[in-house]
């Protein structure tokens, strides 16, 4: 199950002395249904320990974002243990260290850019002057100065997204989940998006659950990636991506090593994908 | 632009003209030259007025053309043009504040507890079945010839419009952004005032302008069945002296009256629904 990328050093996994934040275990779900159950995900188990930036990664329709969901205590699980600092998740019970990231526009449009952006804030009651001043902040490190007072329907989906980025953020969750949080962007976008994303982990070192099917943003961003399988999602491969910090979200994709591991892991990945497509 | 918005002005001041020329001297002038078959009877001045005897009848309802000066005309008529619009307007106002605060509640309700939904829903089909207007002479009956059953009236047919748009929007708030304000640490009673209630507005709101007219609709009806005072008594008053002008001024004013509803709506509309695309201030 496990094998590691050859010819490259451990440069950026967490220490195995960090607290393990994120425990799954022998994690399974399946959909009843008339033709017969469906079997979603199938026995994955992965720990996700204090800052590390895990990418869970596969193809379409492989359980991904069925896995991130019951971590988030959103869905029911049909077997197995999900535990957040050793406590087990519940569903429908909201842990305030976790933060979570859509990958749908589900900014509130008739919030300004600011009240959306304090909108934790302001249910939690925190005070206005420094519910204000984090507003500020967040809105200066997600460049969107000068749209303070705008409403969502005048910007681009791409800046919708910081604002929902932000929203999640000033809350200053430690454990943030994100469900393919730039999946409906263009390309250059999106690497805009993993430019204040980088920016704003390595100095803040969240744990991170990163849902995606991009094999690119996924070595960009992480510093560990799993691999699912294709239907039902299952534990392929486990490793760590092993590029130096800070990253640049640009020309980091210029380099060998990334072209390497990048074919690499394509050859995984595209089993997967042909074996769904075949289905 | 500047030549389209004139002409389209142009047009329209034309249009208005000739129709008051034609309703005023058509009917007189056809009669006189073209033969009779031409000429349908009922555009006949007595049923259908002409202008200039509207004008008249505006300015004696009005208490404009009392020789005795408009106040004693005021006092001597309790159903004067003036009192009968305040008084329809009034009634057609609580009428719609309170169907309209009873719709979006239940609406609301209903909307959020699919539990309470499924348990009301053959109720309301049933309710809803029955033709408000078929209950006027019941509430009139309960409630009076006073105002207080114009106002139950126009209640009942303003809270089924407002209700089922309440209920509509209510149930179609996007389910993730429920989730994510609960995610960020929204209660149920947080995420009902901050995601669902905002979200439902929009709904709601396309409910108001019709509500508005259904409430003139349900006050007047009120009145022409059995009323003291009121534009809709005001109406029923002059056909049982055949007068046919002084309908019309009644129906003017009730026109000018839900022109000028309509435009507070939209306005207030536009402003709480700033957020929407459509509302663009500059576009």
């Amino acid at each position: 199950m496990m094998s590691t990328p050859p010819a490259h050093a451990r440069a950026d996994s967490a220490s195995s002395a960090s607290p393990v934040r994120i425990q799954v275990t022998g994690l399974d779900k399946v959909y009843p249904s008339p033709t017969g159950d469906v079997v979603a995900v199938e026995k994955v188990s992965f720990d996700v320990r204090q800052g590390e930036f895990v990418a869970l990664l596969g193809p379409s329709g492989c359980g991904k974002s069925t896995i991130l969901n019951m971590v988030a205590g959103l869905l029911a699980r049909t077997g197995g243990d999900i535990r957040i600092d050793s406590d087990e998740v519940v569903l429908g019970t909201i842990n305030r260290k976790v933060g979570y990231v859509f990958q749908r526009d589900t900014v509130f449009p008739w919030r300004t850019v600011e009240a959306n952006i304090g909108y934790g804030l302001e249910i939690a009651r925190v005070a206005k002057t420094e519910r204000e001043r984090k507003v500020r902040e967040a809105i200066e490190k997600a460049g969107l100065a000068g749209f303070n007072k705008s409403f969502p329907r005048m910007l681009s989906g791409g800046m919708r997204q910081r604002v929902a980025l932000m929203r999640t953020l000033i809350m200053e969750p430690e454990i943030l989940l994100m469900d393919e949080p730039f999946g409906a962007l263009d390309t250059h976008t999106k690497l805009e998006m993993h430019k204040t994303l980088l920016e704003i982990w390595e100095r803040e070192r969240q744990t991170v659950l990163f849902v995606t099917h991009d094999l690119g943003e996924a070595l960009t961003l992480a510093s560990r990636i799993i691999l699912l399988s294709a239907r039902p999602g299952r534990l392929k491969e486990d490793f760590e991506v092993p590029f130096p910090r800070p990253r640049d979200a640009v020309s980091l994709r210029e380099t060998r090593e990334f072209g390497e591991l990048y074919t690499h892991i394509w050859h995984s990945l595209g089993e997967e994908f042909r074996r769904t497509k075949a289905e | 632009m500047k030549n389209d918005r004139a002409s389209i002005l142009f047009w329209q001041l034309a249009i208005f003209a000739t129709a008051l020329a034609i309703w005023e001297w058509g009917f007189p002038l056809s009669k006189a030259y073209l033969p009779r078959a031409l000429v349908p009877s009922i555009l006949d001045p007595y049923f259908i007025s002409k202008p200039t005897s509207i004008w008249t009848s505006f300015l004696k309802l009005g208490c404009f053309a009392d020789k005795a000066g408009f106040l004693s005309c005021f006092n001597e008529n309790s159903n004067n043009l003036w009192i009968a619009t305040v008084v329809t307007i009034k009634n057609m106002w609580w009428g719609f504040l309170w169907g309209t605060s009873l719709g979006v509640v239940a609406g609301l309700v209903l909307g959020r507890s699919q539990y309470l939904a499924k348990i009301f829903e053959p109720y309301v089909v049933a309710v809803n079945s029955i033709p408000r207007i078929a209950l006027v002479p019941l509430i009139i009956l309960m409630f009076g010839l006073g105002d207080m059953s114009k106002v139950v009236t126009a209640a009942i047919v303003v809270f089924f419009v407002v209700f089922f748009n309440t209920f509509e929007g209510t149930r179609s708030v996007d389910r993730d952004q429920i989730a994510a304000a609960r995610l960020l640490g929204a209660s149920e009673l947080t995420v009902l005032r901050t995601v669902v209630i905002p979200s439902a507005m929009a709904w709601v709101f396309a409910s108001l302008t019709p509500a508005v007219s259904f409430a003139l609709i349900g006050v007047i009806v009120g009145e022409f069945i059995g009323a003291e005072r009121g534009l809709g008594k005001l109406i029923i008053e002059a056909e049982a002296r055949a007068n046919a002008s002084e309908m019309m001024v009644a129906i003017f004013v009730m026109m000018i009256v839900g022109i000028i509803l309509a435009w507070v709506v939209r306005r207030v509309q536009a402003y709480l629904l700033r957020w929407q695309p459509q509302y663009d201030q500059h576009a």
